[in-house]
């Protein structure tokens, strides 16, 4: 039973790690043996984690993503059903699913919705979230933190930071970025950039939705 | 007794951890506790000469973590103050080679002592980050009120953060009334506003702090100063008593200020 604990598979995504129920220490030791015993056969290559309800912080993604370095294999993926699973990956700069959604299965009008990542707290400067889906972040976005979503992102905050959006081909000018606050440093939608003018006194109160209209970034009070 | 291992850090540098970690060590032990202050800083080691301690060191950090020497032998003990302690940096090794894991062993090792231990950081999010926040139970982020300050300490608040050792407290350091009223100057409100964590103190920018680091003599050590006073506020609030903060003015008034606050 012991030694169901890690398992690694090879499927249409490439090379799956999943790791199964148990004391963390003891799994990530037995990860780094399991590496050692099949050196040759992981060498030079990328794989996927897929944790299921477990909860891993962004220091133990880290140190997996080490330990698998020093065997020579790369990290590309956490898969995990915890949201703060999900966050720290992306913080990380990791994919957070092993499939990313397919852009010819989306109908245009209808964004596909079943994948947003719900992230619950402040970005802060440096910190940069990736997804492929929709991003909805409760808490602001400050100065310096970088958002880019394959669909629309929502603040329920602040947002004063730079927010890509639309970046999926398949979702690209339907995309929508909304904030209780919108002062960005820079706002993108599909190929549109817009930056904060310079000076920021114009500041609308309340909220906003920011939208591509006659091929250009348009920011709107938010009625929703 | 246990202690509280309180890591004083910044993202950009220059902007005051050495004067804080120097003053609030000082100030705390002023009040009666028995405190340690360390200089994580290797290879840029100044705190001992902003405490005046410079002349009597013999061993260092990377000394105790390696061995070399007894951790009590490169304790200093400061002569005006009872009970506060100082152990420097290296000054001639970088910062690899000490480990988180060392400086979570060594506070181990004094916190039944001790009622504080001050950890002085470097400047950054590299190693010496991590060295030093390693052991924190907790962070005080210093600022001054500068935009590339404030968005290096929101940078530095998100590590600390992640490495699952709260938003912090935060000190805002070096304020100038006079050209904060002129619009010259972020005002406390509004780093606060981009930081949004808790505000331990307000320090006024104040030359007594240039003249006392010359002199290796905290301002916290003598009385009258605008800045020593703020230091020890902040001391009081570590302590968990509820002070205050003190109005700031503009220089002439808030002198005045002051000297009403002692006759009190
Ligand atoms: N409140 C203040 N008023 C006036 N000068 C100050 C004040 N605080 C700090 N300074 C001065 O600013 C300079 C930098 O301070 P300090 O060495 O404490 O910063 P630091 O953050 O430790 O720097 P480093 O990142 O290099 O370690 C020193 O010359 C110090 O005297
Ligand atoms: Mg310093």
């Amino acid at each position: 039973m012991s030694n169901q604990r890690i398992s690694i598979k090879g499927t249409s995504s490439g090379l799956i790690i999943n790791i199964g129920s148990g004391v963390w220490q003891g799994l990530i030791e037995e990860l780094d043996d399991k590496l050692a015993d099949k050196a040759s056969f992981f060498k030079g290559g990328r794989v996927a984690l897929r944790v299921g309800p477990r909860q891993l912080t962004r220091p133990q993604i880290e140190s997996v993503g080490q330990i698998l370095k020093r065997h020579n294999v790369t990290l590309w993926a956490v898969e995990g059903e915890a949201p703060g699973t999900q966050e720290a990956a992306a913080q990380l700069g990791l994919e957070t699913q092993l499939a990313p959604a397919k852009p010819q299965n989306l109908t245009p009008d209808a964004p596909q919705t079943g994948n947003a990542l719900l992230i619950r707290r402040t970005l802060r400067s440096g910190q940069v979230v990736h997804h492929p889906g929709h991003i909805v972040i409760v808490g602001d976005v400050n100065p310096g933190a970088e958002v880019k979503a394959g669909g629309s992102v929502v603040v329920w905050g602040r947002l004063r930071g730079s927010v890509f959006a639309g970046a999926d081909a398949g979702i690209g000018e339907k995309a929508v970025i909304c904030a209780l606050q919108l002062s960005p440093m820079q706002l993108r939608i599909a190929d549109k950039i817009a930056r904060s003018p310079a000076d920021d006194d114009s500041q609308e109160p309340g909220a906003e939705m920011a939208s591509i209209q006659n091929g250009q970034i348009v920011a709107e009070p938010w009625n929703g | 007794m246990s202690a509280t291992v309180i890591t004083i850090t910044s993202g950009k540098g220059g902007v005051g951890k050495t004067t804080t970690t120097a003053n609030l060590s000082a100030a705390l032990a002023a009040q009666g506790k028995k405190v340690v202050a360390i200089d994580a800083d290797i290879g840029l080691r100044n705190l001992d000469v902003v405490m005046g301690l410079e002349n009597r060191i013999v061993y260092d950090l990377v000394d105790v973590v390696e061995g070399t020497c007894r951790l009590r032998q490169a304790m200093i003990k400061d002569k005006r103050l009872q009970d506060l302690y100082l152990i420097p940096a290296a000054q001639s090794r970088d910062k690899t080679s000490v480990t988180p894991g060392d400086m979570i062993e060594l506070t181990n090792q004094m916190r039944d002592e001790f009622d504080y231990i001050l950890i002085d950081s470097p400047a950054g999010i590299e190693q010496g980050f991590k060295n030093a926040v390693a052991p924190a139970d907790r962070v005080l982020v210093v600022t001054t009120p500068e935009v590339s300050a404030v968005r290096d300490a929101d940078r530095i608040i998100g590590l600390i953060e992640a490495e699952e050792k709260g938003p912090g407290d935060l000190v805002v350091n070096r304020l100038r009334m006079d050209m904060v009223r002129r619009g010259d100057m972020l005002d406390t409100s509004d780093v606060i506003d981009i930081l949004a964590i808790n505000l331990i103190g307000v320090v006024p920018d104040d030359e007594n702090i240039i003249v006392s680091t010359n002199q290796g003599r905290p301002v916290v050590m003598s009385n009258g100063s605008t800045a020593g006073q703020a230091f020890r506020n902040i001391a009081s609030r570590l302590n968990g008593q509820n002070v205050p903060f003190i109005e700031l003015k503009e220089e002439s008034s808030f002198i005045k200020k002051i000297s009403n606050f002692f006759r009190a």
